[in-house]
Parts: C-alpha cells; structure tokens; sequence
C-alpha cells in the first residue's frame, strides 16, 4: 500500500487460523497429542484467532487480542534458558573442501 | 589419523570410512555393483526434494549461513552395526548409512534427524567432543522432532505405550544415541540426559511446534516461509 493511512497486515493470513483450528481439532492431532503430552490439545484459542484475524481485516479492531495471542505463543516457544551460546555468523569451516587428497600420516 | 582409543572415544569406530580409504573408488562400477551407493543417493535426493521436515531445515539452514550441498555436506558410507547415520563435526558432514537404510522413510527421518544436529552446529557454538550436556541436548532435540519418537515408528519397534509414552522414547533414543559414540557408563548418560532434558525437549526451533507428521511439517514451513510477515506484525 502505498497511498492512504498505513495498515498493519493480519501477522498470518486469517485462512491460516482456520486451518490451523482444523488441524488441531483432527483425531490425529488429538491422537499424538496424547502420546505426547498425556492431555488434549487446547484448540479453541485458533478460533478466537480466527474471528479476530476476520474483525482486523474488515473493522481494523481486534488487533490488539490477536497480537496479544501471538505473542503468547512466542513466548511459550520461548520460556526456556538455552544450554549453547548461538553464533553471530556460521561456523568457519562449514564451506571448506573436505581434504580428500590428504597424505597418509605414517 | 586419529588413534584407535580416539576413534573410540568419539564413536568414530561406528562409521570406518571416514578416516580410511574407501573400499570401492567414489563413482566406479564396484561401488555401484557391491555398494547400496546409488540407492542411497537417490533416497536422498527424493528426502531433500519433498520432505517437510527435511525442507525447512535446508532453508533454516541456509537462512543461518549454513547452504547445504548434497555433494558436499552428505555422504553415503557402509556402517557397522545397525547404525542409521551420524553428524561428523569436524568435516561438518552427515554421514548416511547405505547398507543400514533401504526404505525411505527411514532415509526421511535420517536426514531430518541428522540435518537437525547440523542445524544446531550452524546455529551454536556446541560442543560436540567435550561436552556431554550437548550432546545430549542436541540428541534430545534430534528424537524429538525427527518423527524417530512418532507412535507409528514405536510402534513398528515394538514398543508400545500411549501416555506421554512420545517424552519416554525421547528420552531413551538420546541415552542410546549418546551411549553408542561415547564411552561413559549407563547412569552417568541418564543424568545427563535429566539434567538437560525439560530445557532441550522445550526447543523446538527451527520448526516451532513438536511436528508429530507431514501436516505438522507442512504447516512449519508455512509459518517458517511467513516469519517476517509474523514478526513484523505481532
């Protein structure tokens, strides 16, 4: 959008909400679910992401619920202390040839 | 050339072509007549062409700086035992194992199990050799998001159980991993793996979900591929 007051984008495409709804109620989901956590799965906040998703689009409101949703889920991904430090750039040598015609060390 | 103890040490001994020549020459016809080579090179193109799991890898990967290229960065070898494959750091390469895989849903799962210690070595500074908690870690990770622990494959093995039975056979697949190419005692791995479990079985990057099949995947990609869109707007 170029001309005009500047509108945040929906942060997934609202069919992705829905889907995702679907999915998560699915027996297979349930399913592994269970063999997995020993509970059901929650679904009903995909819905509600849904209609909100579906309210940001047409009225511009809701925004605020889905974002606040969102970073929820980021935050569940996110709630543990990794064990590693991360790098600033790849590993030096991840491009490197591989030594195939290394002399044999006696 | 590392010395036999080291060989041990590090479980190099499991994977005997990587630190001698290679019986048959790369490319000739004995490799191609007495080794699974082709078989495996063609399994591993189809893997990195149309699995999920192994696609957003490769892009995670490749966004970190991290291109991966078949030639390059795999390698189809004869392995002892009944080992499947295994990341070799100090090549940075995932050594596949020709005559242990020969369906391929195992080489899917392979590579995606592989491709996920990769991955963490893009990403981290781990320390594979001197560091047993990382090991671990990144073991724990690999069995959990893999599809390795997926109740089909227990299943197929055997080992049957429902509840919470997915976080038992994590558990168990990474004290194995861990216990084939480290020389250290049973009880000494388990508390290893306690000590750092809730943390490693709690990241799921770069996949953000635990996915339990390709649907799981697919949609992992999809947030993957959408992730400036999401970040931008949340």
């Amino acid at each position: 959008a170029s001309n005009g007051p500047v509108w945040r984008n929906t942060p997934r495409v609202c069919e992705d909400y829905w889907s995702e709804f679907r999915h998560c109620k699915s027996f297979w989901n349930r399913f592994h679910h269970y063999y997995a956590f020993g509970a059901a799965p929650s679904c009903q906040q995909w819905k509600e992401d849904y209609n909100n998703c579906v309210e940001w689009e047409k009225n511009r409101s809701a925004t605020e619920a889905l974002q606040t949703s969102e970073r929820k889920r980021v935050a569940e991904q996110t709630k543990f202390t990794p064990l590693w430090k991360l790098r600033q750039g790849p590993p030096k040598d991840w491009h490197l040839p591989l030594n195939h015609g290394k002399p044999e060390d006696s | 050339q590392p010395s036999p103890k080291q060989e041990e040490d590090y479980g190099y001994d499991l994977f005997p072509e990587r630190n001698a020549p290679k019986k048959y020459k790369k490319g000739s016809i004995g490799e191609s007549l007495f080794t699974f080579s082709h078989k495996c090179q063609v399994m591993l193109q189809f893997a990195m062409e149309t699995s999920p799991y192994a696609k957003l890898l490769l892009s995670a990967m490749k966004s970190s700086g991290c291109k991966v290229f078949k030639d390059r960065h795999f390698s189809c070898e004869d392995c002892d035992g009944t080992v499947s494959g295994g990341f070799d750091a100090a090549s940075s390469q995932i050594v596949l194992c020709q005559n242990n895989i020969h369906q391929q849903a195992h080489m899917n799962r392979v590579v995606t199990h592989e491709l996920i210690h990769a991955f963490d070595h893009c990403r981290a500074h781990v320390d594979w050799f001197s560091n047993l908690r990382h090991l671990a870690c990144s073991e724990i990770r690999a069995a959990n998001l893999s599809g390795d622990c997926a109740f089909q494959n227990e299943a197929a093995r055997f080992n049957f159980g429902l509840e919470k039975h997915h976080q038992e056979c994590v558990r168990g697949r990474a004290l194995r991993s861990i216990l084939a190419v480290r020389n250290i005692g049973r009880e000494e791995a388990a508390k290893i793996v306690d000590e750092v479990f809730d943390t490693c079985f709690n990241d799921h990057a770069p996949f953000g979900r635990i996915p339990h099949g390709k649907k799981d995947a697919k949609f992992a990609c999809r947030d993957y591929e959408n992730r400036d869109r999401y970040y931008a707007n949340i």
